[in-house]
C-alpha cells in the first residue's frame, strides 16, 4: 500500500508540473463548467429539464459550451435552466457562465460581466401566412399588428424603428410568440434573425414569408457573474473559438446561414 | 329513426353483450393510434389502463398492420417509465429516445400518436409529456410541450389552407396546339386546356404521358416525347373491372388512371409513398370526399382529399416530385386534384397495383 501511495503521489506531482503552465480555471465545481441556459430557443438550445437541472440539451449554445469547456481544459459540462432575465441580473449565480443569445448592452454590463462577442446578429421580421400584400418596407410594417418578446431587442426595435400605429403586442416567451404568429393574431414578429430563420426553415408551411432584417449589428456574448475569477480565461477561450472557426462550424450545423440573402428593411 | 340505424344499434348491443359476458373483464380493449398515409388510424389492443395503451403504442404496429401501411414514429428503443393520471391530466414519463431526432415531421407525428392514444383512457383529457421525470422544452417544432397537450389542440388547424398557385399561362407556342389535341384524344389533357400555350395543365399532361410511356420525366415536350406522342395509343386500364367509375393507382409508373366503363378518362401523374412509407397495393373503395383535410400527425392541409384506405388518399400537395415521395398518399398537382375530386364518388373502387406491365 505504501509503495502504491508513493507512486500515486509521484504521478500527482508530475501532473501538477505539466498543468502548471496553465493554472486550472476556477469554477464552481472543480473540473466542470456549469452553464446557465434558458430553454427553449429553436436551433440554439432545446432539451429536457427537471426543475432547474438540465438532463438533456442540444443546439448551437450547447455545443458552444462544450467547446468552451474543452478549450478551458475542463472535463465536464452541466447545464442549469433559468429564466432569461436572471442570466445577466446582479447577484451570485449557480453557474460559471451563461450562454443564451444574450446581446451585450451597456445596461446589462452594469449587472453582469461579458466576454468578447462570438456572434453578430440582426433582428428579423417573419410574417404570418395570411398577410397580404407582403410587407416590403418599414412603412408597410407600421400598419400591421407587430409582436415581440417582452424586454427583448426586438421589442425595442419595434418601438423605436418600426413604431407601428397600434402598440406592439409583447409576449413573455418565444413558443407563445410563435404560436400567435401561426394563428395570425400577430401579423409579423420581430425577433433575432437566426432564430426566425431556423424556425422558418424547419417548419416552412407554418409561417408566412421571412420579410427581411432590420440591421442592429447586436452581438451575443457569454455572460458571467460580476467579479468572476474566470472572466479573463473564458474571454480568451471565446476569442479562440471564433478565430479557429468553431463558431462558424456550429452556425452551419444548427442555424440557418443564408440570412445574408434577405433584404434589409428601410 | 331509420330501420338501418335500428339494426345497427341492435347489432352493436349484441356485439357488446358478446364482448363483455357477465362476470368477465378479460375482453377490455383500447384504441392505439398509428399513422397510415397522412392521418392517424386506430387499431384495437387488449388492455384498459393508460399504461397499457402507451405500452401498446411503444410496441408498434404488427407485421400485418405494417403491410397495410401502418407505421410508428416512436423510436424503437423508447421505454415507458410511468403513467399517472391526476385531474384528467395524464403525465406520461418515457425514456429520452422519444424526443431524439431532427426530423420535424417524425417528432410531431409521434407526439400526436401519444396524445391520441392516451386521450380518453382512464378519464385523461390532456397529456403532459415527461422525459425521465423532466419537462421537455422545444424538442417538438411548433408545439409547446412544457404544458399538457389536448387532442383538440393537435386537431385544430393552425395554418391557413392555401392552394398551390400555378405559374401563369405563357405565350402561344408554335405547333403546340397539335400536340395538345393529341394529348386530349389520348386522355392526358382536358379539351378546354388545349390552348396552344405551355401552361401548367399541359406540363402536367406531358408528365403523365412520359410516366405512362416510360420516358424521361421532365414535363417538357422535347424531341423524344414528341416522337413518342406521334405513334402513341390510348392508354387502357391494366385490369378489367366493373362498369362505371373506378381508379387504378399504378405504383411503378407513378400515375393514376381515372376509368369509366373500362375506358381511361384521364391519366394523372402522382407521387405515391416513398420506399420507407410505401403505398400498400390492394383493392379499396373511396370512403369519403374531403375538400380540406387537416393532417393531425403532420400538421398540414391535404386539399381535395379522396381517401380510400384509412389515412391514404388522393390529395393536392405543394410538392409533387416525379418519383415516389409521400407518406403513402397519392399526391397530385393543383392541375388535377380538383378534377379527380369531382370525378370520384364515394364507393368508387380503387385498385392499387405495384406493377402494371
Amino acid at each position: 500500500m505504501r509503495l502504491l501511495t508513493a507512486l500515486a503521489l509521484l504521478a500527482a506531482l508530475a501532473l501538477g508540473t505539466a498543468a502548471s503552465a496553465a493554472p486550472p480555471v476556477p469554477t464552481i465545481t472543480p473540473g466542470q463548467l456549469t452553464v446557465g441556459v434558458s430553454l427553449p430557443s429553436e436551433g440554439f438550445e432545446v432539451g429536457v429539464a427537471k426543475g432547474d437541472q438540465v438532463t438533456y440539451a442540444q443546439g448551437f449554445d450547447i455545443d458552444l459550451a462544450r467547446a468552451l469547456a474543452k478549450r478551458l481544459g475542463l472535463t465536464s459540462v452541466a447545464f442549469v435552466q433559468s429564466p432569461f432575465g436572471r442570466l445577466f441580473s446582479s447577484g451570485s449565480k449557480p453557474w460559471d457562465v451563461a450562454i443564451a443569445q444574450i446581446t451585450i448592452t451597456d445596461q446589462r454590463r452594469r449587472t453582469a460581466e461579458f466576454t468578447q462577442p462570438y456572434l453578430t446578429v440582426d433582428q428579423g421580421v417573419l410574417a404570418t401566412q395570411t398577410v397580404k400584400p407582403i410587407p416590403r418596407t418599414l412603412a408597410d410594417l407600421r400598419a400591421l399588428r407587430i409582436c415581440a418578446l417582452t424586454k427583448s431587442t426586438g421589442a425595442d426595435v419595434a418601438k423605436t424603428v418600426v413604431a407601428p400605429t397600434r402598440p406592439t403586442r409583447l409576449i413573455g416567451n418565444v413558443p407563445t410568440l410563435m404560436l400567435n404568429l401561426q394563428t395570425g393574431r400577430c401579423q409579423a414578429v420581430i425577433y433575432d434573425a437566426p432564430t426566425l430563420g431556423t424556425l422558418k426553415a424547419r417548419t416552412p408551411d407554418r409561417y408566412g414569408p421571412f420579410v427581411g432584417v432590420i440591421k442592429t449589428g447586436e452581438q451575443y456574448g457569454v455572460a458571467m457573474p460580476k467579479g468572476s475569477q474566470a472572466l479573463s480565461a473564458v474571454d480568451t477561450a471565446v476569442g479562440a473559438l471564433v478565430a479557429d472557426g468553431t463558431v462558424q462550424r456550429l452556425q452551419r450545423k444548427w442555424l440557418t446561414t443564408n440570412l445574408e440573402t434577405l433584404p434589409t428593411l428601410k | 329513426m331509420t330501420r338501418g340505424y335500428l339494426v345497427a344499434l341492435v347489432t352493436t348491443a349484441l356485439a357488446v353483450a358478446f364482448a363483455f359476458p357477465a362476470g368477465s373483464s378479460a375482453a377490455a380493449t383500447l384504441k392505439v393510434w398509428f399513422p397510415q398515409g397522412e392521418q392517424l388510424v386506430s387499431v384495437d389492443r387488449p388492455g384498459s389502463t393508460a399504461a397499457d395503451a402507451v405500452a401498446a403504442l411503444l410496441a408498434g404496429p404488427t407485421a400485418a398492420e405494417r403491410k397495410q401501411g401502418l407505421r410508428t414514429y416512436v423510436p424503437a428503443r423508447t421505454t415507458l417509465n410511468d403513467v399517472t393520471i391526476v385531474n384528467g391530466v395524464a403525465r406520461v414519463d418515457v425514456s429520452l429516445q422519444f424526443v431524439l431526432g431532427r426530423d420535424a415531421q417524425s417528432l410531431d407525428a409521434r407526439l400526436a400518436q401519444l396524445v391520441h392514444t392516451v386521450s380518453g383512457v382512464e378519464g385523461a383529457r390532456s397529456v403532459l409529456l415527461l422525459v425521465n421525470g423532466g419537462t421537455v422544452y422545444g424538442m417538438f417544432p411548433g408545439i409547446v410541450t412544457s404544458r399538457p397537450i389536448t387532442l383538440k389542440y393537435l386537431e385544430t388547424p393552425n395554418v391557413p389552407a392555401s392552394h398551390t398557385t400555378a405559374p401563369p399561362a405563357t405565350a402561344p407556342v408554335a405547333g403546340l396546339l397539335q400536340a395538345q389535341q393529341k394529348l386530349v384524344s389520348l386522355g392526358y389533357l382536358l379539351p378546354a386546356d388545349a390552348d396552344g400555350k405551355n401552361g401548367p395543365q399541359t406540363q402536367t399532361a406531358v408528365l403523365a404521358f412520359q410516366k405512362w410511356e416510360g420516358l424521361g420525366r421532365d414535363g417538357d415536350l422535347g424531341p423524344q416525347t414528341k416522337a413518342a406522342l406521334a405513334t402513341a395509343e390510348h392508354p387502357a386500364p391494366i385490369t378489367k373491372g366493373p362498369s362505371g367509375k373506378r381508379a387504378e393507382l399504378l405504383l411503378d409508373r407513378q400515375v393514376a388512371l381515372a376509368i369509366e366503363d373500362n375506358k381511361v378518362v384521364r391519366v394523372i401523374p402522382v407521387s405515391t409513398g416513398k420506399p420507407s412509407t410505401p403505398t400498400p397495393p390492394g383493392d379499396f373503395k373511396v370512403y369519403a370526399k374531403i375538400a380540406k383535410w387537416w393532417s393531425t400527425p403532420f400538421r398540414e392541409w391535404l386539399l381535395w382529399a379522396v381517401p380510400f384506405n384509412g389515412g391514404i388518399a388522393f390529395h393536392e400537395f405543394a410538392e409533387v416530385p416525379p418519383y415516389a415521395a409521400s407518406h403513402g398518399c397519392a399526391r397530385q398537382f393543383a392541375t388535377t386534384a380538383h378534377w379527380l375530386y369531382d370525378f370520384a364518388v364515394v364507393g368508387m373502387p380503387v385498385k392499387v397495383l405495384s406493377t402494371s406491365e
